[in-house]
């Protein structure tokens, strides 16, 4: 983590902007969020696998 | 996720649940941005709560539907679910409490955001105080009605602790 004499304007932008990001990924209705973590899951599973873990995407439409 | 939902409901409509809710990651992600998990935790009340706590007739009553145990799970039209009686009086509460939603147009119950974060204080695992930290930072907490769950289940030390 950067110490705050280390944050230029443009890192604090980017973190803030970061920051919105998660607020709006909040705000979004219930299903969205569900098919970002379907979407999250679709990211993770490869990754798992090579560490011999198990994880399977839901199969789900809504 | 609908269809796992309206399986639940007709459960509960049965009386094979008592009642549910969902909790864990799932439970979070109503109130915050999406967290990764691969299964869905609900908490419930069994009708025969205080009696004997098994979920052999619940199980029984999925596998009849066609729906079979993967691990610690059933796998309900897609979605791993994890049942977990309500095992203490503090999930007890929460379920009694739980929020009423649609999910599109399937009704649901999702844990008030401030039972999941007293949960997440009782539990204490790292995860859960980062879970913490999500909630106080993107969730709209109702301080005054945490205070009191706080006090009623003994967790105002490990607040004051988290706080510190």
């Amino acid at each position: 983590m950067a110490t705050p004499e280390q944050i230029t304007p443009e890192i604090a932008r980017l973190f803030f902007a970061k920051n919105e990001r998660r607020k709006r990924l909040a705000a979004l209705p219930y299903p969205e969020k569900v098919q970002a973590v379907v979407q999250l899951q679709r990211m993770a599973v490869p990754i798992l696998k090579n560490r011999d873990k198990r994880a399977r995407v839901w199969q789900i439409n809504t | 996720m609908e269809k796992t939902l309206q399986v639940l409901n007709t459960l509960e409509n049965e009386g094979v649940l008592g009642k549910y809710a969902i909790a864990g990651a799932m439970g979070a992600t109503f109130y915050i941005e999406p967290v990764l998990t691969f299964d869905l935790d609900v908490f419930i009340v069994l009708p025969q709560q205080g009696v004997l706590l098994t979920l052999a007739p619940l199980y029984e009553a999925l596998r009849v539907r066609g729906y079979h145990e993967e691990d610690e799970c059933v796998n309900i039209e897609g979605v791993p679910v994890q049942f977990l009686p309500a095992y203490n009086t503090l999930i007890e509460e929460a379920v009694a409490a739980a929020r009423e939603i649609n999910y599109t147009d399937t009704f649901t119950r999702v844990l008030r955001v401030e039972h999941l974060v007293a949960i997440c204080l009782q539990t204490g695992r790292d995860k859960d105080r980062e879970r913490i930290r999500l909630f106080r930072e993107q969730a709209s907490l109702d301080m005054e009605y945490l205070k009191e769950i706080l006090k009623r289940h003994g967790l105002e030390d490990a607040w004051q602790r988290l706080n510190k």
